[in-house]
């Protein structure tokens, strides 16, 4: 058996290095292709353009990859995105004061993964059906609030969404700065080892001494706070909080921390592999434009994007089990 | 094919009597995964009724090779020959179908379902309708169980609530009851009460005598000398030595399978301080265990024994903290210590090394040097993050002192052998500095030479003061290791045995107390 294993680990050690690596292929054999195909794709203003539609899957997906990584998974994300701007903005709008408006948006989006967290953690309900659940009553709560209605959503939010820092989108250097923060807090820091040991072995975890239902709590709320920072910019790229902001947008985050090589079952993961996987996303919603195809395809392919991801990690558990 | 096995089976007691065919022979078998070499030229035969021991240190190719006689894998050289004609297996199916039956290490009972209905699966008996025939299940199960002596395990309980060693009966009793004429049993012991291991026993013989050809594979010398009618001991992949159980002797066999002479058998001369490290007062747990009253001082090494179900577990997880305490006073150092969480538990001072290294123990999926210093990351990540350069240290430094072998800390932990991996929880354990150790079945599992030096790091462990707990089934182990034993009876305290009283007559006899 100790053979048979040693023969192995070489071999996924350069798979897993592998994964990253198709990843970056892919995305670079559609940009190749995209500009070939079309010659506004390398202009800047549609590559700078591209990065900032990136870049909220991309802020999201940071935490929604901390929470799979601890072997749960945050349904919710979409509906947090919405509730938190809607919340947001009717709180600016009511005030005026523009950073208590961006505040509550954070603390809208991290009450939300706490809630997730607490239900996960006390209740013991499965990630899956609690953050379902969320993902109802959030969005409920964002058209309660609005009456269905937008409200506007200036100032502040807008430079985040939609503002420039020497030409490159204000949201874009955000999500490179967290990328990195959270990349050094997954490998170096003490909380992020303890987030993949979690996600390897629980129980093991649990003996060695970690405390597991503060790491959950602690990955669930993290997640809900990024979410909210992700309603933020959005809304404030739109300058205008819809309650339906961000419907779907878990199938794109979701899909994005799998292709970037996340293990759906936790204890493995990159938080460049992520940033790669969303960049991936972003790229395949301006091919469809660029290439005029229609809508309804682009719903299509995201979803076989996603099966095709898992099935992958898929097929690579099966071959580590055996 | 199907009517000329039968026909074999017809002869089977022939066979018995004229021992000269075997049922499987191998030649000159050869098997590599990838670049690494697992079997070397072995050659090997068993007769029916002939009991064969397969011993050999972990990774010394003891599976792989009975993989090859099952059909799980096919060998790169040599002939696969069953009842004289050459054969090459496709899958365990064709295997199961040509007589030869495998039960593995690894439990493989399906947990959501009735200890019966893992008895029929595959070949659920069907009543007129086609329906599933409860009534006819129920029996057959029963009849299946009593064959090896199982007949305390009812058929209607839901398997998965079934102790690890009644599992390991389920499982011998579907192997049996396919009237096998090969039954492959891979340390079928390892989780068995004395008693269940008696009637496992008696079982073997009569399957014996009736033909049937057994291969065993264990690491209980002691059992396998006595059980077997041949032992054969494997080492980096080939035979090294085989002889008439009569003939060899348990050093001989250690030194056959290490390649250096037996190493273990020795005597602590403890040095027990009166300075009291964990106190337990009454303490039950809401259904394990219960009125646990007891102490451990400073440098001793407390046994804990009891069949298997008595509460060893239970009672090590309710002092760590990883189950509630309903009831009673639990004190580490004079101060109360009742622990919601493990977390806390090791903050004051307790580490564990817990039984099931697989699902308790490792992180499969980490480096050696993260599970080693997972539980520590507290010490060494000063403003939170993890300094590597200290982690480093302490990694090569407990791999120098518990001689952990792998080429390099940054490897998976999986590549390890399980003793290795095993001293790298010890080496988790001993990184947090604590007061009190836990220890549940240390050395499970865990090859000949690997125990030697495990009992060496827990015996150095105490030597340096630390309090000890060990829960143990293996007597050798308790008699080795420990300064005074306590004796757990159905989730009760029955009696502390002295070193002095020490003995396994003593300690059985306690253990079975209470019990019909």
């Amino acid at each position: 058996m100790t053979t048979l294993a040693k023969a192995r680990a070489p071999a996924l050690r350069s798979l897993l290095r592998h994964r990253e690596a198709s990843v970056l292929i892919m995305l670079l054999a559609i940009a190749a292709f995209l500009a070939f195909s079309n010659e506004y794709f390398l202009s800047s203003r549609n590559l700078l353009n591209v990065g900032r539609q990136a870049s909220v899957v991309a802020i999201v997906a940071l935490g929604q990859a901390l929470v799979i990584i601890a072997r749960g998974i945050d349904l919710s994300v979409g509906s947090v995105i919405g509730v938190s701007a809607v919340v947001a903005a009717v709180v600016l709008e009511g005030t005026g004061i523009q950073p208590l408006g961006i505040a509550v948006g954070l603390l809208t989006g991290l009450a939300c993964g706490l809630a997730n967290g607490i239900m996960v953690t006390r209740l013991r309900i499965n990630p899956f059906i609690a953050t379902l659940g969320m993902l109802s009553v959030a969005r409920g709560i964002a058209l309660l609030v609005t009456g269905g209605i937008p409200v506007m959503f200036t100032g502040w939010a807008e430079f985040l969404g939609a503002g420039r820092i020497f030409q490159i989108p204000v949201s874009f250097i955000l999500m490179l700065i967290l990328a990195l923060a959270i990349h050094i807090l997954a490998t170096r820091h003490r909380l992020g080892r303890e987030i993949y040991a979690i996600g390897d072995n629980p129980k093991a975890a649990r003996l060695a001494g970690i405390d597991l239902k503060k790491t959950r709590l602690f990955v669930f709320g993290f997640c809900g706070c990024l979410a909210g920072l992700g309603g933020v910019i959005l809304a404030g790229n739109l300058a205008s909080a819809d309650p339906n902001l961000g419907m779907g947008y878990e199938l794109d985050v979701i899909a994005a921390v799998i292709l970037g090589g996340t293990a759906l079952n936790g204890g493995r993961g990159s938080i460049i592999g992520v940033v790669i996987g969303a960049m991936l996303m972003a790229l395949l919603n301006n091919a469809f434009v660029l290439l005029g195809i229609s809508a309804y395809w682009q719903v299509v392919t995201k979803g076989l994007v996603i099966i095709i991801a898992v099935g992958i990690d898929g097929l690579q558990r099966r071959e580590d089990d055996e | 094919m199907q009517a000329a096995a039968r026909q074999g089976e017809a002869q089977g007691d022939g066979d018995n009597a004229v021992p000269g065919l075997p049922f499987v022979r191998l030649r000159n078998i050869s098997k590599s995964f990838g670049s690494v070499s697992v079997l070397e030229d072995v050659s090997f035969e068993i007769r029916p009724g002939e009991v064969v021991g397969l011993l050999g240190e972990n990774g010394a190719g003891k599976s792989t090779l009975m993989k090859i006689v099952s059909g799980e894998h096919a060998p790169d050289q040599g002939r696969v020959e069953i009842e004289g004609n050459e054969v090459q297996l496709a899958s365990v199916g064709e295997g199961i179908e040509r007589g030869i039956s495998f039960v593995h290490q690894e439990l493989s009972v399906v947990g959501a379902l009735s200890v019966a209905e893992n008895l029929s699966l595959g070949d659920l008996p069907r009543n007129r309708m086609g329906f599933v025939d409860r009534n006819r299940m129920r029996d057959l199960a029963r009849e299946r169980l009593a064959r090896i002596g199982a007949q305390a395990i009812r058929p209607e309980q839901e398997a998965g609530l079934l102790r690890a060693g009644e599992q390991q009966l389920v499982e011998i009793a579907r192997a049996a009851a396919r009237n096998p004429k090969l039954l492959i049993l891979d340390e079928p012991t390892s989780s068995l009460t004395p008693r269940e291991v008696e009637s496992f026993v008696r079982y073997v013989e009569k399957a014996k005598a009736a033909g049937t050809a057994i291969i065993f594979i264990t690491h209980r010398l002691d059992e396998a000398i006595r059980l077997c009618d041949r032992i054969l001991v494997l080492r980096n992949g080939a035979i090294v030595s085989e002889k008439p159980s009569v003939e060899v002797t348990r050093d001989g066999i250690i030194s056959d399978m290490t390649g250096k002479p037996a190493m273990f058998g020795y005597a602590r001369s403890p040095e027990v301080s009166d300075r009291k490290v964990l106190s337990l007062r009454n303490v039950s747990d809401s259904q394990h265990i219960e009125g646990i009253t007891l102490d451990v001082a400073e440098g001793e090494i407390l046994g804990l024994f009891g069949l298997v179900g008595a509460g060893r577990t239970e009672l090590l997880e309710t002092i760590y903290g990883a189950r509630p305490t309903t009831a009673g006073r639990v004190e580490i150092c004079g101060e109360s210590a009742c622990f919601d969480k493990p977390t806390e538990a090791m903050a004051k001072g307790m580490a564990i090394v817990p039984e099931g290294r697989k699902t308790a123990g490792i992180l499969p999926q980490h480096s050696v040097r993260s599970n080693m210093s997972i539980s520590s990351l507290d010490a060494m990540s000063p403003g939170g993050f993890v300094d590597r350069g200290r982690e480093t240290a302490q990694s090569s430094s407990y791999r120098d002192s518990l001689s952990i072998r792998m080429s390099d800390d940054r490897q998976m932990i999986g590549t390890l052998s399980g003793g290795n991996q095993q001293k790298v929880l010890f080496a988790r354990a001993l990184m947090t500095a604590p007061k009190l150790l836990l220890l549940d079945e240390p050395t499970h599992g865990v090859d000949v030479g690997a125990k030697a030096e495990i009992y060496e790091i827990v015996s150095d462990a105490a030597d340096k003061g630390l309090a000890v707990i060990m829960a143990s089934s293996e007597i050798p182990e308790i008699m080795a290791l420990c300064d005074r034993v306590a004796v757990l009876s159905m989730g009760r305290l029955v009696g502390i045995v002295d070193r002095a009283d020490l003995s396994e007559e003593r300690l059985l006899s306690l253990a079975f107390e209470g019990h019909a």
